[in-house]
């Protein structure tokens, strides 16, 4: 095996290569390293593929949800002047009545339930059906919906002081007006309220008001009765 | 025609010429990311939308010099949006999220947003896996470098490790990462 000369310098550097793609090398040692990199075409590859891997460490971070309104502050910054329609949904925490249906269409519906739920949620991470969580000042719970055995959408309560419930709902047979419910534990149904859904598609928040913790059950009820949509929160 | 199948260079470009629907689609592509890794690394929203909305402007006033010569879209963005974050909790003397933390949420992550996937790229998920095989504390020690950008003598200090220490944890564990990203590019190339 033949000895590299140039291979002794390099491995000097080793530690420093790593520092420098990580961007944190700085005075002499960044100069000097540098310096070597512009000299060695072996290391100044290295630098590139450990660079790009940093970089990749930095991009694993989950995407959230930003607040709601962001974009409109944000354009309004741009200075951008023709701004496509933003679902047009107040802070639910400072409603004290039910909201309103907010989507015309599904685009819209699941965007502007994805701006409720972040809110409401309190940008909680990574609840899956029927978890609970409690690592923040308020607990929030979230179950599937599902329509004859198929996921149709999603049912969320967020505790606290002003308990709130938020349901989606997304390609499934609701159309029209329709009722949600919600069965505690003791069995009892309590109304939450009336809303409409377009072409299966929907979402919408209001203040439960039972306590979060007590619900088992949720509902979407057509007009004439039928439970079209169930989830459990159990 | 700019739309939302539109690559990030050629929103870029056109977001260059003045073009605003070309920025809201990006705005719309990239604000889960950015207000993403601004609130991993801060665990505050109020400050991870201050961070949100101060990158994606830079990125809208800047986007006539960018270079894709020197890296992606996304690498430059959320570079932007690290420096900024960094910058924000040093005005504001706040404690950022321990590196743990950053780690088991990023690990964590169950997302199959298509959006996500196209936007991250097999490198994320390859060195998402390889960080979670790290020993812990080089782990601690590459996220404390790249994504909070603590010099070694930082690092050192906050884990409370001798200089050399710190910078063997540093270069081993991207080391690690880089020898499992490149393990991935080979078994790419021999399809």
């Amino acid at each position: 095996m033949i000895d590299d000369p140039h291979q002794h310098v390099c491995d000097e550097y080793a530690d420093n290569l790593a520092e420098l793609a990580l961007g944190i090398l700085t005075g002499r040692e960044r100069a000097a390293t540098l310096a070597h990199v512009d000299a060695c075409p072996r290391c100044a590859e290295e630098l590139q593929q450990l660079a790009r891997v940093s970089d990749a460490v930095v991009s694993i971070a989950p995407g959230v949800e930003p607040t709601v309104g962001f974009e409109v502050r944000l354009f309004s910054r741009m200075g951008l002047t023709e701004t496509p329609p933003t679902p047009s949904i107040a802070p639910a925490r400072r409603r004290a009545t039910p909201l309103r249906w907010v989507a015309a269409s599904p685009r819209w519906a699941l965007a502007a339930a994805a701006v409720v739920v972040a809110l409401v949620l309190g940008l909680s991470l990574g609840l899956s059906s029927g978890q609970r969580s409690e690592g923040g000042r308020h607990e929030v719970a979230t179950a599937t919906l599902t329509e004859k055995g198929r996921t149709v959408g999603r049912v969320s309560t967020y505790g606290g002081a002003n308990p709130w419930m938020i349901v989606t709902l997304a390609d499934s047979a609701t159309d029209g007006r329709v009722t949600c419910e919600v069965v505690t534990a003791n069995g009892v149904t309590h109304k939450v309220g009336s809303f409409s859904a377009k072409d299966g598609y929907g979402a919408w928040g209001a203040p439960l008001r039972v306590a979060p913790q007590a619900v088992r059950k949720a509902e979407v009820v057509s007009s004439n009765g039928t439970v079209i949509a169930t989830a459990s929160l159990s | 025609m700019i739309d939302s199948g539109s690559t990030d260079e050629a929103l870029l470009a056109s977001m260059a010429l003045g073009d605003q629907a070309a920025a809201v689609v990006f705005v719309r592509r990239y604000q889960r990311r950015v207000f993403g890794l601004a609130y991993s690394m801060t665990n505050d929203a109020s400050v991870s939308e201050e961070v949100a909305q101060e990158a994606l402007i830079r990125v809208w006033r800047h986007a006539p010099v960018f270079d894709h010569r020197r890296g992606s879209v996304t690498s430059w963005v959320l570079t932007i949006t690290r420096n900024l974050t960094i910058d924000a909790l040093r005005m504001r003397r706040a404690v950022p999220t321990d590196p743990d933390d950053f780690a088991a949420s990023a690990m964590m992550s169950l997302e199959h947003n298509p959006e996500d996937a196209i936007l991250r790229g097999d490198v994320s998920d390859v060195v998402r896996s390889a960080l979670s095989e790290l020993p812990p504390e080089q782990r601690r020690a590459v996220v404390l470098a790249a994504v909070y950008g603590r010099t070694a003598l930082e690092v050192s200090e906050e884990e409370g490790i001798p200089l050399g220490t710190a910078k063997t944890r540093i270069r081993t564990g991207l080391m690690r990462l880089r020898v499992a990203v490149a393990h991935v590019r080979e078994t790419e190339d021999e399809r």
